[in-house]
């Protein structure tokens, strides 16, 4: 190996320096809102530490005391089977008709499900009066249905049908078989790692719903976990802002306690279901990594 | 089997399509009253609020290209040049997950860590004798905040790409520089960025697509009255007029502007992508 040069040996120092910043960066935040929803050692000293000063699990047993709490996890629990295993399915049937060339009308769906979705939308109010016609406004399935189809996913899917011999399913039809016979017998169970990684892709993104959740959902019993996450950072920054506004004012004695415990009460709460919405990522992320670099890599929408 | 994808996608994709329309009419709660041609556009172009939103709209997407679109290249690229296998699988796997967390969440620690008493951020500022700073009510400081939240979120992610790419470049050029005297720095600049360029041109022309897009959720979560002033971007007025006002027409016709925008964005990555690909491909 070449020697190498006193440059280059600065270089490397301040590379991995620069990435452990970087991870620092990335590792704090998350450990302090840790750190958060585990102490309830309030009011103190400043304190850079990353430990619990008094370690408790209150908000956490807050979290499954409070209904209100609860039902929005069991909520984007529900969303997140129901629409994973529906949407895999579906798409990887609609994926098995795209794979076909030889089908009469092949190019026209790839056009219609795949790429056209991609290009054109009726935009907020025009889907929501559809949504809103079809009675969908504050049911969960609101979350669901009209989530269901991907022509991304379909076209992932199809890429990797492409990938399995043609002969398996043409040996399946001389003895008779039937296409949906072909699609479960042979196709799907051949099909195990892409079905696999979409899945996971797909329930992060149904855990995570948000968007869909704020426009069509009235009703707080009917919140998804991140609405209701988000209604609690609401009270979070308006305690954040009287607290400012107590300080510019320097009337912190007596009542300034009171608020500061409540905004660090309210701080553990939060924290508490940051870390449980974090959870279930952070469990899937090992099965996730192995997959995404190939998601990404196969994202070939020719044919 | 298309059948179910086939009827999903007609439902929730292609009929709302029509609905397009009633950017032209005057459409309530209360139903169709009548059309209206383009009053609605002359309507939101004489409100100061829509062209606030409009503004601070280009403004984040002007950060998107200076600061977030480079940001996994020059991550990629240090990255390669990590010789330890352990650290680099470690820092790949740990600045990729906040890709996948959701952006409420995300938000959630932001909060907590830029909160002015509680917050960490305050904390370290107060320990080196520093007065705390309330960084999320500052509307001129709020778009670079958001930018960097949003690298902090997807550079490792977005990294994956080209660290393909630059696993894909023969190493036989980096010894024949070698041999030749070139240092780190001059094999960066003459193999690893051509290397990648190609990813790089793809990636931005595919950018191009999403171009008014992706600022919903983020911006909606973090938002708070006292920097609505740069905070406030189309997708979000669309979501304010429209849903909660009910001013059902004024934001369709909001959304009819920013998607003829987007198209034109499309149109033109289109036209890009074939000059520029040595195959003359079209991204469709």
């Amino acid at each position: 190996m070449l020697k190498r040069s006193r440059g280059e040996k600065i270089f490397n120092v301040f590379n991995v320096t620069f990435f452990t910043i970087f991870a620092m960066m990335l590792l704090v935040p998350v450990l302090y809102v840790l750190k958060q929803s585990l102490d309830i050692e309030r009011i103190g000293e400043l304190s850079l530490s990353l430990f619990p000063r008094k370690f408790s699990l209150v908000f956490y047993q807050m979290i499954i005391n409070d209904r209100a709490i609860y039902r929005t996890f069991l909520n984007s629990a529900y969303i997140t089977v129901v629409g994973t295993a529906l949407s895999v399915f579906l798409n990887a049937m609609g994926a098995y008709a795209l794979a076909r060339r030889d089908l009469p009308g092949n190019r026209f769906f790839i056009y219609y499900l795949v790429i056209l979705p991609m290009l054109f939308s009726g935009g907020l109010i025009p889907t929501y009066l559809v949504v809103k016609s079809l009675g969908l406004i504050d049911k969960l399935a609101a979350l669901i249905i009209p989530a269901l189809v991907s022509g991304w996913n379909m076209a992932l899917i199809r890429n990797y049908y492409w990938s399995i011999p043609p002969s398996l399913s043409e040996s399946a039809r001389i003895d008779g078989a039937e296409e949906f016979t072909v699609f479960f017998r042979i196709i799907l169970p051949l099909s195990k790692p892409v079905i696999a990684a979409i899945a996971l892709f797909t329930g992060v993104g149904f855990w995570n719903t948000f968007f869909s959740a704020v426009i069509y959902i009235n009703s707080p019993q009917k919140y998804t976990f991140p609405v209701k996450l988000r209604e609690l950072i609401l009270v979070q920054y308006d305690m954040q802002r009287q607290f400012t506004e107590a300080l510019q004012l320097r009337q912190m004695q007596g009542s300034g306690d009171d608020l500061l415990l409540a905004s660090l009460t309210q701080e553990g709460l939060s924290g508490a279901i940051i870390v449980v919405s974090m959870l279930p990522i952070i469990i899937v992320y090992p099965y996730l990594q192995k997959y995404f670099t190939k998601g990404i890599m196969v994202g070939s929408l020719k044919g | 089997m298309i059948a179910p994808v086939f009827i999903l996608c007609t439902i929730f994709h292609y009929i709302p399509l029509p609905g397009i329309a009633l950017a032209f009419a005057d459409f309530r709660i209360s139903g169709f009253k009548e059309w209206v041609g383009f009053k609605n556009f002359q309507y939101i172009f004489n409100l100061n609020f829509f062209w606030d939103a409009f503004r601070n709209n280009w403004v984040f997407i002007l950060l998107r290209y200076i600061f977030i679109f480079p940001s996994p290249v020059i991550f990629a690229i240090l990255l390669n040049e990590i010789r330890s296998k352990i650290f680099k699988k470690a820092i790949q796997t740990i600045s990729t997950l906040p890709h996948f967390i959701s952006w409420v969440v995300i938000a959630g620690i932001f909060i907590s860590i830029l909160s002015p008493k509680t917050g960490y951020v305050n904390y370290a500022i107060q320990a080196l004798g520093g007065k705390p700073i309330y960084f999320l009510s500052k509307p001129k400081l709020f778009p670079f905040l958001f930018t960097l939240m949003s690298i902090w979120k997807e550079v490792g992610y977005s990294a994956i790409i080209y660290l393909a790419a630059l696993s894909g470049i023969d190493p036989e050029l980096y010894e024949a520089a070698i041999i030749d005297g070139a240092n780190r720095w001059k094999q960066t600049l003459y193999i690893t960025l051509p290397g990648i360029k190609g990813t790089i041109l793809v990636m931005f022309i595919l950018s191009f697509a999403g171009i008014m897009g992706g600022l919903f959720e983020p911006i909606f979560v973090l938002k708070n009255p006292m920097i609505e002033e740069t905070a406030e971007v189309l997708d979000t007025y669309i979501y304010d007029i429209g849903l909660v006002k009910a001013k059902y027409s004024l934001a369709t016709a909001v959304g009819l502007f920013k998607s003829v925008i987007s198209l034109v964005f499309v149109m033109a990555a289109n036209v890009f992508s074939k000059l520029l690909t040595e195959d003359k491909k079209s991204i469709f």
